[in-house]
């Protein structure tokens, strides 16, 4: 663990330790693409301790980084639900202009952003002070993910109908440069010791790995295909929606990359920085979706969205630790630190 | 001979009487819909890529507009769907899983 990274996850444990004192808690929490209905887990227990209710078909999901509130897209009623986190009850549904996919938020939490999947595409720019939509970024091609880059400088947007990787100035909010001639699925970022983007790790449309991606060059420098390591009649054969391997985290000390399989059912690690593929696998019992790190980094929950579970890792054991049913069709999850107890 | 002859009939007819389509399968969302050119289209265009769940799950919440949009944007992601087929398939899943 070099300074800088050893330095980050003391600040992590201290932040973590002040939040415990002041009644926060960690969440994992995980929505469900075919319900109304989001789950709150609690890593400690790996337990279901609270539940948001009333979003239906929710997509994405966004807790805001002083813990006040959670963020939810409704693909249904194509809004973005703000819901306050003590009671985790509406606060507000704001109207987007298309039907959204996945969200993100900025590190000062002053903005949330909505990929709009809708033609012509477009990233929606919530202003969480007034809550309302105060602009949509123009983008080619519907945006099915976006993010917000570590160090809060970039928004990277990814169009699978665009066949289109995005960089977006989170200070001008205008497009900065572009890559790739692929539908563009999850993706990961690796930080410079300085905290700024050293490369991206790309899930594409219709392969079975990851394309690497040198942030400085704006230029993909190696692409990694996930083992078959599976036998024939066990390989489940989809369908996948076009996309294979759809689930793909660095832990938060920068150690590890973990990607998922849908045929194999299966998460692979690498080891950062060299991406050296680990020896082992945790089989998963169905097709994964998502990936979340409790900041740790000693949890990895993954949803695999047909068995309507997530599955619980020891990420220094790669282990399987428990599967935790929650509800119909859970796909993307993120972790949130909870400023009150629920 | 005869006795074996009598046996297989009897399996046979309990076979048959037991391997009818619904119990091949347990029943999907296909199912639920009703017959149509709209449904020819919906289940050879969409279900290569994904479950036709991720089609139902919408029952009730968008018009005619919005499938359209969905239509669209399938297509932008490459299903399998012609110009003349868009407005068929636009009609069918208004018609039978839009906003009411």
């Amino acid at each position: 663990m070099n300074a800088v990274t050893y330095r980050r996850v003391l600040l992590a444990a201290l932040l973590l330790t002040a939040s415990s004192a002041a009644g926060a808690q960690v969440r994992i929490i995980q929505t469900n693409s075919q319900g109304d209905n989001i789950h709150l887990i609690d890593p400690l227990t790996n337990q279901i301790v609270g539940e948001v209710k009333g979003v239906p078909i929710n997509h994405g999901a966004a807790g805001a980084p002083d813990g006040s509130r959670l963020y939810f897209s409704s693909e249904a009623e194509q809004a973005l639900h703000v819901i306050d986190g003590k009671s985790l009850q509406l606060v507000k549904k704001i109207p987007l202009s298309g039907r959204p996919n996945n969200i993100s938020i900025s590190r000062d939490g002053r903005k949330v952003y909505v990929g709009i999947v809708s033609s012509p595409g477009a990233v929606d720019v919530i202003d969480t002070a007034s809550l309302e939509r105060v602009k949509s970024i123009p983008t080619k091609g519907g945006i099915h993910n976006v993010y917000v880059t570590p160090d809060g400088k970039y928004l990277v947007a990814g169009s699978i109908a665009g066949k289109l990787m995005t960089v977006i100035d989170q200070k001008t909010e205008e497009p900065v440069w572009t890559l790739f001639q692929e539908g563009i699925r999850p993706m990961a970022f690796e930080t410079n010791p300085d905290g700024s983007t050293k490369r991206i790790f790309v899930q594409l449309s219709d392969y079975h790995g990851f394309a690497v991606v040198d942030f400085a060059q704006r230029k993909e420098v190696a692409r990694l295909e996930l083992p078959n390591d599976v036998p024939p009649e066990k390989v489940d054969k989809g369908p996948f929606n076009a996309s294979p391997s759809h689930g793909i985290g660095v832990a938060p000390d920068g150690k590890t990359l973990w990607v998922t399989s849908r045929p194999n059912a299966r998460v692979y690690t690498y080891s950062l920085p060299d991406l050296k593929l680990m020896p082992g696998y945790v089989d998963l019992g169905g097709r994964p979706d998502w990936v979340t790190f409790t900041p740790d980094s000693q949890r990895l929950y993954i949803a695999t969205e047909n068995t309507d579970t997530v599955v619980a890792i020891d990420v220094a054991a790669r282990k399987e630790i428990t599967r935790i049913k929650v509800g119909k069709s859970p796909k993307r999850n993120i972790t949130w630190v909870s400023r009150a107890t629920s | 001979m005869l006795r074996l002859l009598h046996f297989v009939c009897i399996a046979s007819l309990i076979a048959a009487v037991l391997w009818t389509p619904s119990r091949a399968r347990a029943a999907g969302p296909e199912d639920e819909l009703p017959e149509g050119e709209g449904k020819k289209i919906l289940v050879a265009s969409c279900t290569a890529c994904h479950d036709l769940s991720e089609v139902t799950k919408f029952r009730g919440y968008y018009d005619r507009t919005q499938w359209h949009d969905i239509v669209v944007t399938m297509m932008d992601y490459g299903a399998p769907v012609d110009e003349k087929q868009v407005e068929v398939l636009a009609d069918y899943l208004a018609e039978h899983l839009g906003k009411k």
